[in-house]
Formats: structure tokens, C-alpha cells, sequence
């Protein structure tokens, strides 16, 4: 098992030391690419001066655990988030797989927030396709980031979730996006500290949203049991999954979810506050977005993502954005 | 009984023409909206050194001075992003009715020194706007627009509000940046052909071809269908770079492997012609006489002769 562990004041860039201790890997330009018995992926770090620091995990098919522990410190005034997505790879794209999934085994993607007072331990589990962001964030900083939002909400957040030092949940498409955004241009991007300071803000939005929406579920007073959260990440990772293919009925999710088709919609809005299928369709449509703008034309993009007939894609496109895919192809 | 609603107000209505905010980054914006039957503004002070980034939308016509002369007017147009120092104020004029508006992002020479510093291709644009009297422009795509008016549409009312706006500026600046990083470094002048994305397109085709032009399966209808383009579009832009046609291209590219190839002296000429891609000698012999003037196997016989002298 690899395990790297790191202080809290010393740089991500240690871990890359540790890591590449073991023979099997290249560092090029603060990346560190591995193969051969440690699977394949890359590892990298992009340190921003104000206290920002980003470790992007890529790998797929460890032969071993890895697993990253920071160590707790009584004078750390940092904040651990980390996304991280542990998919199978080469998942059979059917339903059957989802109820393989066994409790116990890791493969559920989450968010979370964690101080650094109290440290921290990550762990990737081998033969797994991993992609994760690990971002160390001054207090300091994030408050700078989000300066007119209430700064202490974070920790009082933090605070009253019965004295826990991290809070996690389940991950949405828009971190997914966010992933996949990271992961397939930080090695190469030009202006890496600008195109790293944008994703950690677009971050911090998408963690606020989350914590009102924590915020309203815990003032509402009522939390969900584990096994229902578990249940609806599979639902919504099916969503996420098989945008693809048609909306499959509320029917066949409560199925998934082993829940009445009710009390799926109901806790389903709550926890991603959003319906089913609005969940479905906006993540859709957030697809086709991208496809669009690597310039596919519309008509192949209704048809690769799933629409019979262009102008029922256009339509939803419509009703999502305010305006029409041709519009969004020619501005002017 | 359900308590009355209050009656629909219309929210637009109390976006203010022009707005300033300081982000949470560090970064000043300032938004700019106005609908007039003339146009005679400039951008407005910001304190202290850095660069000034605008991107500007409008109908109608405008043009654009440097500095605070009355010369110096060049026309716009609309969907652009202007970098300029912010010693030098930007003038903005139109005789005729217009519908402007425009987002000005303000970056502090501290911020520069924090985000950019020891980045070579930014101290490259920065040379280049020394040179370039004060100012660079760019065209912005469409995503680019999209979050343009969803910056200018967007109300100041709630905290999340403003990150977003912080994140639509950020992604602007990058994107900015980085087009201008990538034709920078793509110093094709001569061509004639400014437009970003024909230039990534054929960047993208140029490297496509170069890793597949050997299969036996390689076709031009691929690199359309991988790219979505026309062959017209593709013709065209080709002829302008290369002065070829998109299939010449290919068989000059081929054929010159297959000289190397010939060269090495370890395959025999038939060998030689599969494995360039070609499904028949004879074609092969015709093209490569076709460009150099002789056949292959008169070629072979000279880099014999010259090797065994």
C-alpha cells in the first residue's frame, strides 16, 4: 500500500516526492505521470500564491491503495475540499451493475469539506478509475474568495454538524463537468494559475449552493439516513450515466432506489434540489452545451445525445437556456 | 385563503445602466449598457497601474480611440475584446443610434504580479502590447457572448450572484488570454487568414493528417466527418496556407515518405507502396512520377548507384 502523508504546512509538491520514489514514475513540469504496475494516470499540482493549493489525481487501475493522510495540527487554519469520482472502468452500461455495487465497496463519488485543524485521510482504493481534486485552501483565502458571502458560515456550518470536523455528500453532474474540465486541460493549458483560479471559484460557487441547501435541510430538521443518501446517489448516478438514453420513468428509479416513486421525488428534490428529470434533463442539455462548443453542428449533436428529432432538442435547449442552439452557434 | 401575490415586477427594469463592483478575486468590473441616438463615452478612471480588459457588444456602427486625441478613430466590431494599459483611456464614439454595452474588468498591475507572474506567454503579450500602440484585440466566440450577456443581464442582488459573475469574468480573461497565447504562437501572417478558429482547424486537420495519412483507411471523408467541416471550407483553407488542395496535400506527404523510404533501401518498391496506404502499384508509380519526374524504381536504381560510387 502506498501511503503519503504531509504536515500541514508543507507544500503538495512533497507528495510528488513521495510518490515518485517508487521507480515507476515520470515527473515532467510538476506532473507526474505513472504506468506499469502502479496503473496509468497522472498526478499534478498547480500551487496558486495566495494560499490556493490543487492536487489533481488521474489515475485508473492502481495495483495498490493510495492513500494521502494530513496530518492533524493544532495551528492549521486551512480548509481540505476534495472531489473525488471512483467509477469501475469498463462498466457494462446496464442497470445489472448497479445493485453489484456492494455497500462496503468504495465506489461512490462524493464532495467534501473537511478542517484541516483535524486532518485528514484520503484513500483511493486500487483497480478503481479515479479522478479527484484535492484542494488545500487558506481560511484566509477562501474568505477572500467569497468575501461579501457570511464568512463564518462555513465554520459555524462545520460546527453544528454535530461537532464533526467534514462534511461530505454525494457529488452532482456539475462537479463531474468540473472534473472532466480539469482533468483534460490542466496539463497543457497555457495559463495554468488563471485557468486553476477559475475552476477553484467556480468550486467554491457550486459548495455554497450545496450548503444552502444543507443549510435549509437542517433547518428544516430533517436529515437523511445514510442508506437513503446511498440509495439516491445510485439514482442519480444513473441519471448521470445513462444521459444518452431516455428518461427511464419514475417507476423503474424507485426500483434502483428500493423507495416508493413518492418518497423518491420528494427526497430526491430535496437533496439535489432538483426533479428527476429536470435533474436529467439539465445535465443533458449541459452536455450538449460542450458538444456545441467544440463547433459539432446541432444536428449531430440532438443525435448524439439521445433526441430523435432535432427540434425536440432544440426546443429543450430553448426552454433551458432562453435561447436556441443556432443562436448559441451564431451570436452575431 | 391564500394570501395575494404580489404583483409580477419587472426585475429588468431596475438594472442600472452602468454598475462597479469589486470582486472577490481582486479584480474591478464595471458594467456599461446604454441605448442612445449618439454615442461619445470613454471607459471609466481606475486607480492605480494594471491593465484594462473590455469586451464590447453592440448594434449599430462604432469606432474606437486610444488616449484622450480626437484622431486615432478606428471602427469596431461588435462581439470584441480590447486590452489596453490603463494609462491610456479608450474612447468609444458613434454618430449614429446605437445599442451599446460593455464589460470592463480592471486588472491591478498586484494582481498581475500574484496570477501571472514568471508566465512566459503572458510577458509575451505583454511585449506585444508595448508594441502594438497600447492596444490587442480579439474576437470572441460564442460561448464567450453567452456568458457576456449573462454578465450583463444578471442582477447584483444576492452574494452567489456576484461569484458567478466573478467566474463568467474569470473564464472571459482566460479565454481572452489564451486565444491571443494561440495566435501568437501560431505566426502564420502571411496566410491571410486571422480567424481563431480556421487556424485551429487546420492545425487540428494538419496534425490529424500527420498521424494517420499511412492507413490503408484513411480518407478525406474522415477528416470531415471528424471534424465537421465542408470540403469546400476545407479546400479553401488549405489552398490559402498550403497552396494545395486537401488531397494533394496528402499524396505529397506520402509520396515524400515514400522517398525516405526508398532511401533507407530496406523494402522493396511494391512493400513500400502498401504500407504508405496505397491499394494498387501502379497508382503509386503514377504519383510519385507525377512529382518528381521519374519512377520509383529508376529512383531506387540512382540511390543505388550513387551509394555504391
Amino acid at each position: 500500500m502506498s501511503y503519503v502523508s504531509l504536515e500541514n504546512s508543507e507544500p503538495f509538491l512533497k507528495c510528488f516526492e513521495v510518490i515518485a520514489e517508487d521507480k515507476s514514475c515520470i515527473v515532467t513540469d510538476s506532473v507526474l505521470y505513472f504506468s506499469g504496475k502502479t496503473g496509468k494516470g497522472f498526478i499534478t499540482v498547480a500551487g496558486v500564491s495566495t494560499g490556493i493549493e490543487v492536487l489533481a489525481v488521474n489515475v485508473s487501475m492502481l495495483t495498490d491503495d493510495l492513500t494521502f493522510s494530513f496530518l492533524p495540527s493544532q495551528n492549521a487554519s486551512s480548509y481540505i475540499l476534495s472531489i473525488e469520482e471512483i467509477s469501475i472502468p469498463g462498466r457494462p452500461e446496464n442497470e445489472l451493475s448497479l445493485s453489484l455495487s456492494a455497500p462496503g465497496d468504495r465506489t461512490n463519488s462524493s464532495v467534501s469539506i473537511t478542517d484541516a485543524e483535524y486532518g485528514k485521510l484520503v484513500t483511493y482504493p486500487k483497480e478503481r478509475m479515479i479522478r479527484s481534486l484535492i484542494v488545500r485552501v487558506q481560511k484566509s483565502s477562501l474568505e477572500h474568495l467569497i468575501h461579501d458571502f457570511d464568512a463564518g458560515t462555513i465554520g459555524s456550518i462545520l460546527q453544528s454538524a454535530n461537532r464533526v470536523s467534514s462534511i461530505s455528500w454525494p457529488i452532482t453532474f456539475k462537479y463531474r463537468l468540473l472534473i472532466n474540465d480539469f482533468m483534460a486541460e490542466i496539463v497543457q493549458h497555457p495559463f495554468r494559475e488563471l485557468f486553476t483560479i477559475r475552476n477553484i471559484s467556480v468550486l467554491v460557487e457550486y459548495l455554497l449552493q450545496q450548503f444552502f441547501v444543507m443549510d435549509k435541510l437542517s433547518g428544516e430538521g430533517n436529515y437523511l439516513s445514510t442508506q437513503d443518501t446511498h440509495n439516491l446517489s445510485k439514482v442519480e448516478q444513473h441519471l448521470c450515466v445513462h444521459y444518452k438514453k431516455e428518461f427511464p420513468g419514475v417507476e423503474k428509479l424507485s426500483r434502483i432506489s428500493a423507495m416508493s416513486p413518492t418518497s423518491l421525488k420528494t427526497k430526491f428534490k430535496k437533496y439535489y434540489g432538483d426533479t428527476l428529470f429536470g435533474y436529467y434533463q439539465k445535465n443533458k442539455l449541459e452536455h450538449a452545451r460542450k458538444l456545441l462548443d467544440n463547433k459539432v453542428p446541432v444536428k449531430v449533436v440532438a443525435t448524439e445525445i439521445g433526441y430523435s428529432n432535432p427540434s425536440h432538442f432544440t426546443l429543450a435547449f430553448k426552454k433551458e437556456y432562453g435561447f436556441s442552439p443556432w443562436h448559441y452557434l451564431n451570436p452575431h | 385563503m391564500k394570501p395575494l401575490t404580489p404583483p409580477f415586477i419587472n426585475q429588468k427594469a431596475d438594472i442600472p445602466s452602468r454598475f462597479s463592483e469589486k470582486l472577490p478575486v481582486g479584480l474591478t468590473i464595471h458594467c456599461w449598457k446604454e441605448s442612445a441616438g449618439q454615442l461619445s463615452g470613454c471607459l471609466p478612471e481606475f486607480d492605480g497601474k494594471g491593465l484594462v480588459l473590455t469586451f464590447i457588444n453592440y448594434k449599430g456602427d462604432l469606432q474606437i480611440a486610444v488616449g484622450n486625441g480626437q484622431d486615432g478613430l478606428q471602427p469596431a466590431s461588435p462581439g470584441l475584446g480590447l486590452l489596453s494599459t490603463s494609462n491610456k483611456p479608450l474612447q468609444f464614439r458613434s454618430s449614429s443610434p446605437i445599442h451599446f454595452s460593455a464589460i470592463i474588468l480592471f486588472i491591478p498591475r498586484d494582481w498581475i504580479t500574484v496570477f501571472m507572474k514568471g508566465n512566459l506567454n503572458f510577458s509575451k503579450i505583454e511585449q506585444v502590447l508595448e508594441m502594438e500602440e497600447n492596444i490587442i484585440t480579439c474576437r470572441l466566440g460564442r460561448r464567450q457572448l453567452a456568458l457576456f450577456s449573462s454578465v450583463m443581464n444578471s442582477e447584483l442582488k444576492s452574494k452567489s450572484n456576484l461569484l458567478e459573475i466573478q467566474n463568467h469574468a474569470l473564464s472571459l480573461l482566460e479565454f481572452f488570454l489564451c486565444s491571443r497565447h494561440r495566435s501568437l504562437s501560431a505566426a502564420n501572417a502571411s496566410t491571410g487568414i486571422d480567424n481563431e478558429d480556421d487556424l485551429s482547424l487546420i492545425k487540428e486537420v494538419e496534425s490529424y493528417i500527420s498521424e494517420y495519412y499511412c492507413s490503408d483507411t484513411f480518407t478525406v471523408d474522415s477528416i470531415l466527418k471528424k471534424t465537421y467541416t465542408s470540403y469546400h471550407k476545407l479546400n479553401f483553407l488549405f489552398k490559402s496556407i498550403h497552396g494545395m488542395t486537401i488531397s494533394e496535400y496528402i499524396r505529397n506527404k506520402r509520396i515524400e515518405k515514400s522517398k525516405e523510404m526508398i532511401a533507407d533501401n530496406a523494402k522493396s518498391i511494391s512493400q513500400i507502396a502498401y504500407e504508405i496506404g496505397y491499394s494498387s502499384i501502379s497508382n503509386y508509380i503514377l504519383a510519385f512520377k507525377k512529382i518528381y519526374q521519374i519512377t520509383p524504381g529508376k529512383y531506387k536504381k540512382q540511390m543505388d548507384s550513387v551509394a555504391a560510387s
